[in-house]
């Protein structure tokens, strides 16, 4: 029996209940690439002196944990990902207002902003775009697309790899801006044309450009900035913004609800919107368009200027409600019955 | 480290069910100090339950298990002291024989020094001197099972409980493994239970021999009891050879019972009550075979000659008897008529 | 059992007098409670009553009061009887105010009472509390025990209790918080709702049949059911040519078994994908011998299928072996002499003795294969399964946490139809071959036909796996898997550079923290899974207690839910007072021992069952306790099954994905969070250079393991008939 206690004290000890320090401190959930999570923590923890834990998950599995944790976060900030997740936590409280000064940044970084009451502010912009594997094209002698409507050639039967939006943002956003350039009803009957020529609906949002990089597929839809890095890690891809115009997403960054840091947040969201911050994504390889005016671009990003954007709706697009309908109309019509 | 005095076993109306099963019928039972008790019986009649439950593997579902005079019914084996031979052995293939011994004493905290010490002794009481280090595996049958006796007796348990210790072993080795541990039990004046399935090993090694079936007690004695003057048909026949002849008792008197066998009748000498049909036991070696004069028809069917004894098969009057005679000069031979004569103050008679 | 009754209430005093009551901000073993001693925040629970008012926290003390009373009845069955009365209503009484007296609250309760002391709620349960529970706990059990059940064994009756507080508090309690969302409709609960809905064609369409697709469930099913059987084929094949051959690379065949368990995920598929993928090295081989169209046949069910078989054909293997090697060989001889000839005594004995063993193999292989997401996740393709649909239920565009619920209860129905399955074809017979005779014979060899078929599938399937691990190693050392091959050290010096700047040494690599993090929080976790996992499967085997087959299904309950929902259920069940753990290791640790836990169980039992009962009762007779008979006699012959349960849950601790990915945090980084960021990021360089560095740990950590616990010694030689 003594025996029995000693498990019992065994247990106990490794058991007992860790706390959270105090100081200054600051808990970080990061959405964007890992390098780039990495530098901003080092730049601020540089520059503020306060102590940043970081960790990066995707954004759906952030939300999903902002949900769950409701009311007693482990998370101060959440920096990074595609704005909808964002305005999802806003309109379900989940997040609260910074109060950050947003007069340096874009329209569409302060749209963000607005629409969320202050809740989410945009960091960056990431056009949605479609890319060819140059090689792949041309060993079939295909002619490679230039707009939407182009993906319908029966040429590329097979060769298209696009995410399911179920369960990507990304291929809701492009299911989003499709619906927004030709209205809803052509919207559908093209992504229906298009679906001949899918070969897989892919679960996550950036693996049909990995998969295009590869050769796996030879066409895919997704951001560009995504594209951008994988073409100059040396893959042959080009990138093609469809000439019908174009949607995109805002990254967003947001203080969440009841975070037992708020002022060291605050300094967070401010330091991520500025020009010195923002112009360091290059430096490991982020190409997406920063939010902040005075920021510099990097040469390889997107040439916002060369893009036909449409003026993409969040307020409308971001509801649960459209996207419940978008969603199940798109489970009706295109999704692969075989 | 004290060690125990041989206690004794008592079992008051002692239960034992698995659902809706019941394993043993109120028993009373008392095994005396420094006795060896075998407890036989056919398989399924209780007997290794009784056994089980004097170990403490069983706990009782009422009655009260009395050793050594204090009430265990609720003790757990560990604390009861008592040590068990099993059927299978049980030696840890692990451990040497050495510390296979020596187990007992270590976990009752002895030093291992000593322990080992004692083992040792153990180990030579039972002719083992010097196959301390060896394995289990590498010991024969007969040796696995010494050492498991030696393991169980280093610890001069109040009782001593062997699980049918010799049914793994050949013919010749059992009775000489047998005779060791009725000498080591005499010896260490030792209280044993001791459950077998064969009876010629109970009446071997037996003070008294408990016979079970259907869960409950069928007769106990010493062997030469329960030979000379069973209680039952079953016993009779368990104990033993024995010829059952169907009779009917016409009337009885303090001399005896008048029967009638085979439209004969007969007076024999032993205490009995119920009239009507009962059966006679008749040992084979009590039977005489004559080649004519006095007596019942017969028919040799079947004659074995071994040498020092002639073992018979006989059809006849009295139904199918086998009849044992040390007379081995011309013996009978298949086929002959016979006379078959009996000494009826050798004779029992039980319930039919 | 006064005595063992007595110390345990003086521990529960120490816990309820002095230590402090509530979860500490910055930890206990900082011990700045002792410098605080009797402010409210790290006051014990006698001080909460009696200066603060916090009434409800009176019940555990008088509980205590009460059993110390009890101790000077004389009559040791009526004591017993009124001490467990008193632990139960104090463990209840303490329980019960910890989940209702909470602010933020767990939703489970959130709204169903109201009382005093709500506003203002109570922080999460601290070491005062734990200490306190633990010992009500054994205080309950120990006169549980002294009332005769579990016959009179206090360390019997206290194991099986703490096993199911265990149990109950970290799987049932979370695993209440999702399931009870399978109910929810929008317009608030529902019970018709729920039938419909789990058996919708959705779900079970066997659409496949008629040329359009099958739902997640069948083809969860099919899957399943294939890789449990193949991969239990295959470890068969190696676990008999290990045991019953003498084929001469033995050790490099054990390497090639047992590195893809010690694969981190996604790792497998990728290598996959640059064999067999479109552009891959084979199909691009294939496509110029034959001149054949290069097709993308690896995404779908047969790459799944593939990856699954490689991923978990080791693990039938641990299992297997084991079983194997316990086989008597006297039962082998025994056959032989009785003129059957090698193949009828493999057939009829052998095989027959290692059902449990290949139940077991397969029920692993099985619920591995429906819980598995890496595989379908990279592979999949179009092919989807409830595992990919549950994760993208809680991470997809729009939360459904009622379709999550319904899908992990379906996911739950096809592990526990297999669980009942496998009981019933192992049944009830006796499969003990280590009996306390000594055993010195030898194993029969393999007769032709079954060897040939031993080397005609396992050393292929020996090869493919090295191929793959060749391409993995070669990943990691070149620029650019699959496009740009040329020969570079950068992934590795990113990941694990060390750097010698101006204050010493540095570890200035990415990967280190989370490598770190990663190995001590799997230490940690791995003997404790080996521990409970043992104990759990020593209880089911040895002893008989009431509700034994509910307590046996409910230790296997989190292996069969799917990671991702214990992920969840865990943030939502320990975010909130009572049992606070969010954000710190520990929940890393406990969710690691409870899902690994089952695996334990499993092998414990198929070795446990091998092992003849009369060993305890001989020990236990010889004047043992059952403590000393686990200790002297059990555990030295389970080795090769303490060497699997360590081994596995170390490296299930290292390599597993979806349970962890919603609970680390900033402080605690696991390296397969880390190495599922680069994936996603395209990072393949980086991500299979960790996973070799993480691949060679492992293996060395086994290896170690290997030489300190070795191999049961039970026969003079463990040869093979030649």
């Amino acid at each position: 029996m003594k025996k029995l206690s000693f498990i019992g004290a065994a247990l106990l000890a490794s058991t007992v209940l860790a706390g959270q320090a105090g100081a200054q401190e600051l808990n970080v959930i990061c959405s964007n690439e890992q390098d780039w999570c990495d530098l901003m923590v080092s730049n601020f923890e540089d520059a503020t002196g306060i102590d940043v834990s970081m960790v990066r998950k995707s954004t759906g599995e952030t939300l999903a944990q902002v949900r769950a944790e409701a009311g007693n976060p482990t998370f101060d900030v959440w920096w990074g990902g595609t704005g909808d997740p964002h305005l999802i936590a806003a309109s379900e409280g989940l997040t609260q207002p910074s109060g950050a000064d947003t007069s340096e940044l874009l329209g569409w970084a302060v749209n963000l902003a607005e629409i969320s009451e202050g809740r989410t502010i945009g960091i960056h912009l990431g056009v949605l775009g479609i890319a060819y594997n140059r090689e792949i094209l041309a060993e079939k002698g295909i002619e490679p697309p230039a707009c939407w409507r182009d993906l319908t050639n029966p040429a590329y039967a097979g060769e298209i790899q696009v995410a399911n939006p179920n369960s990507s943002g990304t291929a809701y956003t492009e299911l989003a801006t499709l619906v927004q350039v030709f209205g809803e009803d052509d919207a559908f009957s093209l992504l229906q044309e298009i679906g001949a020529n899918v070969n897989t609906y892919t679960k996550s949002g950036s693996a049909p450009s990995k998969a295009a990089a590869r050769g796996e597929t030879g066409i895919s839809i997704g951001f560009e900035h995504d594209m951008v890095k994988l073409k100059l890690a040396g893959f042959p891809l080009e990138i093609v913004s469809p000439c019908e115009g174009t949607g995109y997403e805002v990254g967003g960054v947001s203080i969440i609800q009841g975070a037992e840091n708020f002022d060291e947040a605050v300094q967070w969201v401010n330091f991520v919107l500025s020009a010195d911050a923002q112009s360091a994504g290059p430096e490991v390889g982020v190409y997406n368009v920063p939010s902040n005016s005075n920021a510099i671009l990097p040469d390889e990003a997107p040439a916002v200027e060369s893009i036909k954007l449409i003026d993409y709706d969040f307020g409308t697009y971001g509801s649960s409600d459209t996207r419940a309908r978008l969603l199940a109309r798109w489970d009706e019509e295109v999704k692969p019955q075989g | 480290m004290n060690l125990n005095t041989p206690g004794s076993v008592v079992f008051e109306n002692v239960v034992k069910k698995y659902g809706e099963v019941t394993a043993l019928k109120a028993l009373n039972l008392t095994v005396e100090p420094g006795t060896l008790v075998t407890l036989l019986g056919p398989s399924g009649c209780g007997k290794t339950t009784t056994l089980r439950l004097i170990a403490g593997l069983e706990a009782a579902t009422s009655g009260k298990v009395i050793i050594g005079g204090k009430d265990v019914t609720h003790l757990s084996a560990t604390y009861r002291a008592v040590s068990m031979v099993f059927q299978s052995y049980a030696l840890f293939p692990h451990m040497t024989v050495r510390q296979n011994v020596a187990y007992g004493l270590t976990v009752k905290g002895m030093n291992k020094r000593e322990a080992a010490g004692s083992a040792d002794a153990g180990l030579e009481m039972v002719g083992l001197k010097g196959f301390g280090d060896r394995l289990p595996s590498e010991l024969s049958g007969g040796q696995q099972q010494r050492v498991a006796v030696a393991r169980a007796i280093v610890l001069e348990p109040e009782v001593l409980l062997l699980d049918e210790p010799l049914s793994n072993l050949d013919a010749k080795l059992r009775r000489h493994v047998r005779e060791e541990i009725r000498q080591i039990q005499q010896e260490l004046g030792l209280t044993a239970v001791y459950v077998t399935h064969d009876q010629e090993e109970a009446m071997a090694v037996s003070d008294r021999i408990i016979v079970m079936r259907n869960a409950e007690i069928a007769q106990e004695g010493n062997p030469h009891d329960l030979y000379e003057r069973p209680n039952s048909a079953f016993i009779a026949d368990f104990i033993g050879d024995a010829n059952l002849v169907d009779c009917e008792v016409i009337s009885t008197s303090d001399k005896g019972a008048e029967v009638a066998i085979s439209g004969q009748q007969l007076l024999i000498p032993n205490e009995f009550n119920h009239k009507g049909n009962a059966k006679l036991v008749l040992r084979p070696h009590h039977i005489q075979l004559s080649d004519g004069g006095e007596g019942f028809e017969g028919n040799i069917t079947y004659a074995a000659y071994l040498g020092n004894q002639v073992q018979y098969t006989i059809d006849g009057a009295l139904g199918p008897l086998f009849v044992i005679t040390d007379i081995t000069s011309n013996p009978f031979s298949t086929g002959q008529n016979v006379r078959i004569s009996f000494d009826p103050r050798k004779a029992r008679l039980v319930a039919g | 059992m006064k005595r063992t009754t007595g110390l345990w209430l003086l521990i529960g005093l120490f816990g309820y007098a002095v230590l402090p009551w509530y979860a500490l901000k910055r930890g206990f073993w900082s011990f700045e409670w002792v410098s605080q001693f009797g402010q409210q925040i790290s006051a014990s629970a006698l001080f909460q009553v009696l200066n603060f008012g916090r009434f409800w926290l009176a019940p555990a003390g008088v509980a205590l009061l009460v059993a110390a009373v009890l101790l000077t009845m004389n009559n040791p069955v009526k004591r017993s009887r009124w001490t467990a009365l008193a632990a139960l209503v104090g463990l209840i009484m303490t329980a019960l105010q910890g989940l209702i007296i909470v602010r933020g609250g767990p939703q489970a309760f959130g709204d169903f009472f109201a009382f005093g002391g709500m506003e203002n709620g109570q922080l999460g349960f601290g070491a005062g509390a734990f200490v306190l529970l633990l010992s009500l706990l054994f205080v309950l059990t120990t006169a549980i025990s002294g009332m005769g059940k579990g016959r009179g064994d206090a360390f019997v009756v206290g194991l099986i209790g703490l096993i199911i507080a265990l149990v109950g508090v970290f799987v049932f309690f979370p695993v209440v918080h999702i399931l009870i969302r399978a109910f929810e409709t929008p317009d608030g609960f529902s019970l018709t709702a729920f039938l419909p809905r789990l058996f919708s064609s959705d779900i079970w369409g066997l659409g496949c049949l008629s040329g359009t697709s099958c739902g997640p469930g069948i083809n969860s099913v099919v899957l399943a059911i294939l890789t449990g059987a193949t991969s239990t084929a295959l470890g068969l094949s190696f676990a008999l040519i290990f045991t019953r051959t003498d084929f001469r690379a033995k050790k490099l065949l054990r390497l090639l078994t047992v590195i893809p368990i010690v694969t981190p995920p996604f790792v497998i598929g990728l290598a996959l994908i640059l064999l067999f993928g479109r552009t891959g090295a084979v199909t691009g081989l294939f496509a110029d011998l034959f001149d054949v169209e290069k097709t993308r046949w690896i995404y779908g069910f047969d790459g799944v299928f593939l990856a699954q078989v490689l991923s978990f054909t080791p693990i039938a293997f641990l299992v297997l072996i084991g079983v194997v090697e316990g086989v008597s060989p006297s039962m082998e001889e025994a056959s032989q002499t009785l003129n059957a000839n090698r193949w009828q005594t493999f057939r009829y004995v052998s095989l027959p003795l290692m059902r449990p063993g290949l139940a077991n193999a397969f029920l692993l292989g099985f619920i591995e294969s429906l819980a598995d997401f890496g595989n379908p996740l990279v592979l999949g393709g179009n092919f989807d399964v409830l595992s990919t649909e549950i994760y993208f239920s809680i991470v997809g565009t729009v939360a459904d946490a009622s379709g999550t619920a319904i899908l992990s209860i379906a996911l739950l129905m096809l592990t526990l139809g297999a669980f009942i399955i496998q009981r019933q074809w192992v049944g009830k017979k006796s499969y003990a071959t280590v009996t306390g005779k000594g055993d010195s014979g030898r194993h029969s060899a393999l007769s032709k036909g079954v060897k040939t078929a031993c080397y005609a599938t396992a050393l292929p399937w020996a090869a493919f796996t090295a191929v793959v691990y060749s391409m993995i190693i070669f990943g990691s050392f070149v620029k650019l898997w699959g496009y740009n091959n040329s020969f570079t050290f950068d992934h590795y010096i990113r990941a694990f550079g060390i750097k010698h700047t101006a204050h010493g040494w540095r570890f200035s690599g990415v990967a280190w923290d989370s490598y770190f993090t990663t190995l001590t929080i799997s230490s940690i976790a791995a003997p404790l899974t080996a521990l409970l996992g043992l104990a759990t499967a020593y209880l089911l085997v040895r002893q008989k207690f009431a509700g034994k087959n509910i307590f046996e299904f409910s230790t296997m309950l989190s292996f069969a839910i799917p990671g991702t929902v214990i992920g969840v259920s865990y943030i939502l069940a320990f975010n909130f007072p009572p049992i606070e753990l969010t954000g710190t290791s520990i929940i890393l640790i406990i969710v690691f021992v409870f899902r690994n836990m089952p695996v334990g169980v499993r092998g414990g039992i198929a070795a446990m069952s091998q092992l003849d009962k009369s060993l305890d009762e001989a020990s236990i007779t010889l004047g043992a306790n059952s403590f000393t008979t686990v200790r002297r006699v059990i555990t030295p012959l389970l080795g090769p099954a303490i060497l699997a349960a360590l081994t596995y849950s170390f490296v299930r601790a290292i390599t597993s994905v979806s349970a962890v990915i919603f609970l680390v945090s900033a402080k605690h980084n696991m390296a397969t969070s880390f190495i599922v960021g680069r994936v996603e990021n395209g990072e393949f360089g980086i991500a299979i250079a960790y996973s070799a560095v993480l691949i060679v740990t492992m293996i060395t950590v086994i290896v170690l393991l290997q030489l300190l616990i070795g191999r049961r010694k039970l026969r003079a030689s463990d040869r093979v008939e030649t």
